[in-house]
């Protein structure tokens, strides 16, 4: 059961040991496995802004500092600011007299206001605008100066260090000559000889580096004015730890000094999986489209399973459980419901099989491309772990293979249940079947404790991929799922 | 209770709505139909250029300190009651330019500046009285001093006046007085 502000009441034992309700996880049809957003490659597609749904390349929102040059948020409440237009009478020089009839037209001024907290512009003097967007007055920034040099000086240390790391590697690999160089047979090394000529060290050649001053710190602070801890201070007038935060470059301390925040850019991301590197979900460019070209969620794949009722949980007793299982490919699929350890072992075996396949691998690619960044298989290692799984509680499994139909939409409008019910199928309904379970509690059970069981589910796939050329992929498997069910706290 | 309802000419006042007790409505003023105001605790005076919203609540309750003869509950020009709001004040007097967002609610004992907005949702239960220019708003009930009150929604009743007696049935005024002399408010234009 997935709702979007309730607990999850059902949740997928994700192949990298994670706990995630259905619609948080992906499937990934080419390694047939459970992917969750822990345990895939993220990457950013493109930059593009919320509000006024401007696509952004990359280098671009690099240089504006992944912000939106025409969208501001309100510095108060970090609402959207929206612009406002006021007709203002243009101020005529008393001097001028009736010289400019046409200035006495009404102008059309903007302004920004913000809807949430009814923050203006105006409130903190910046003056209006003649031009809807654009041409707000930017603030410098204070520190800019030092910015830029420590930017630069980091640029020059990461070029020196890529330098010395191909130095490195060309050592490495460079074929000693014939012939013993002077410095050879002197022991007199490269550095040590210009150091005594008197030739600057290649080592700090960059200008960056060598004009760098690091900061230092010092003892010394400016006094508080005396009466800092006896004036009476005004809470309106004082900015909040958010708001101070939301403009690090002026961190202002007075309501008045709260300018507009260029609003951050928002980006599309696509993610592959990482180990077979397909992709598991793809937008669409457009920025307002909210479509996807490669959407595997495992809402689309895997049987999903929703908690009907349950009746409570009791130490020592059977409790009744009944669920929803509905199957939304467009196969007809085969399920069989299995004691969740059975699925552990299969899992574990499987994995260790992998990793052994996946060794030799790695080394070839590693040799055919080493300077590249080769697939690096120590990550599902790391991430890996295995699920708490419940014990106390077990649902009693019979041992039937069920059949679910497939997915049709259609069929919602045929409302005739199929009465092939038996003790354990309570109704079934197009491609769903409402399951009747017992769930039996160990005595030991600790009243008050969550009352969580697990279940496994073997069901039947088809893969859709179209079969490639070199591998005579086989369509039809027989995959395994563990889903975690919780049925409130054990009561008395 | 005594049904004492004066309509100043110039007021557009929807049938649809619940008015009980002692009430005056300032001319300009548009109540639109669902709304409630109950002058249960003393008479109520709604000044020129409000507008009430469909399913606010004005109500002027009655309190065991009640002074007699009771004190009217003042509500200045110029306010806007969004909708769905409740304003349970007997505290005598409501600024003016001030505005009640949607659900919001004024409880007892709290007195009202000018220029306040007190935003959607936001509960005023403590007795405080707040300053003119506060603005109340989000969930934690921030608050901060606007520079300026907030502009007055002339358009938007001159709108309302015309196009409210095309849909609604209204209450006649009942009371003839001098013309409400026309607002010299800035921004009128807005």
């Amino acid at each position: 059961m997935a709702y979007l502000t309730q607990p999850d009441f059902v949740r997928y034992v994700c192949s990298c040991g994670q706990l995630k309700p259905i619609t948080n996880l992906y499937f990934c049809r080419h390694c047939l496995k459970i992917r969750c957003g822990f345990c895939i490659c993220h990457e950013v597609d493109s930059h593009y802004c919320a509000n006024c749904l401007e696509n952004m390349p990359s280098s671009e929102a690099r240089l504006k500092k992944n912000r939106c040059s025409s969208c501001f948020d309100c510095p108060s409440c970090f609402h959207t600011l929206s612009t406002r237009a006021t007709f203002a009478q243009t101020r005529q020089d008393p001097a001028a007299g009736d010289a400019k009839v046409e200035n006495k037209q009404a102008k059309k001024m903007y302004y920004l206001s913000c809807f949430n907290c009814r923050w203006t512009s105006r409130d903190v003097g910046i003056p209006d605008q003649p031009v809807a967007s654009g041409g707000w007055p930017e603030r410098p920034n204070p520190f800019s100066a030092r910015i830029n040099q420590l930017l630069d000086y980091y640029k020059a240390i990461a070029q020196q260090e890529k330098q010395e790391k191909l130095d490195r590697e060309r050592k490495k690999f460079a074929i000693r000559g014939k012939y013993i160089t002077l410095t050879d047979k002197t022991g007199l090394t490269g550095a040590m000889a210009r150091n005594i000529a008197g030739l600057p060290s290649s080592e700090s050649s960059s200008s960056a580096i060598a004009n760098f001053v690091p900061s230092v710190a010092s003892a010394e602070v400016e006094e508080l004015p005396e009466d800092y801890h006896l004036r009476e201070i005004n809470l309106k007038q004082v900015t909040t730890m958010a708001q101070r935060l939301a403009s690090p470059e002026w961190q202002p301390a007075s309501v008045a000094r709260l300018h507009p925040v260029a609003r951050p850019l928002s980006v599309k991301r696509s993610q592959r999986c990482r180990a077979c590197d397909h992709n598991l979900t793809k937008p669409e460019y457009n920025p307002g489209s909210i479509k996807f070209k490669i959407e595997l969620l495992a809402f689309y794949h895997m049987p999903e399973v929703k908690i009907i009722s349950h009746e409570s949980v009791k130490p020592g007793q059977q409790s009744a459980l009944l669920l929803k299982v509905s199957n939304p490919t467009s196969h007809e699929m085969a399920l069989r419901l299995l004691p969740p350890d059975h699925q552990a072992e299969t899992e574990t075996d499987e994995t260790t099989e992998t990793h052994e396949k996946n060794e030799p691998k790695s080394i070839e690619k590693s040799l055919e491309k080493s300077l590249n960044l080769e697939k690096d298989t120590t990550w599902s290692k790391v991430i890996e772990r295995k699920p708490q799984m419940p014990a106390l509680s077990q649902i009693c499994i019979p041992e039937v293979t069920l059949t679910l139909a497939q997915r049709d939409d259609a069929a919602e409008y045929d409302d005739d249940p199929q009465h092939d019910t038996s003790d354990i199928i309570l109704w079934r309904k197009s491609n769903k079947l409402a399951l009747r379970l017992k769930v039996s509690t160990d005595p030991s059970a600790e009243v008050g404790q969550p009352a969580q069981v697990a279940l496994s589910l073997q069901y039947s796939y088809r893969n859709t991929v179209p079969p490639s050329a070199q591998s005579a992929q086989h369509r039809d498997h027989t995959l395994t799922t563990t889903v975690l069910l919780d049925l409130g706290t054990v009561c008395e | 209770m005594a049904q004492n309802i004066k309509i100043l000419p110039g007021a557009t006042v929807c049938e649809d709505c619940t008015l009980e007790g002692d009430i005056t409505i300032g001319g300009g003023t548009v109540v639109h139909p669902r709304v409630t105001i109950i002058a249960e605790g003393g008479p109520i005076i709604i000044a020129e250029y409000c507008i009430i919203e469909e399913y606010s609540t004005i109500i002027h309750k009655k309190s065991d300190k009640q002074e007699n003869p009771p004190k009217p509950l003042f509500i200045g020009a110029h306010n806007v009651f969004e909708v769905g709001c409740k304003l349970e004040s007997p505290f005598g007097h409501i600024g003016e330019s001030n505005v009640f967002e949607c659900k919001s609610y004024v409880g007892v004992d709290v007195k009202i500046g000018s220029g306040c907005v007190i935003g959607a949702a936001c509960q005023l239960t403590v007795p405080q009285s707040l300053p003119d220019n506060t603005v109340i708003w989000g969930s934690e009930h921030h608050n901060r001093e606007a520079l300026e009150k907030q502009p007055s929604q002339l358009l938007q009743l001159d709108f309302l006046s015309k196009v409210m007696p095309n849909y609604h049935r209204l209450r006649k005024p009942n009371l003839h007085k001098r013309q409400p002399s026309r607002p010299s408010q800035e921004g009128a234009k807005v």
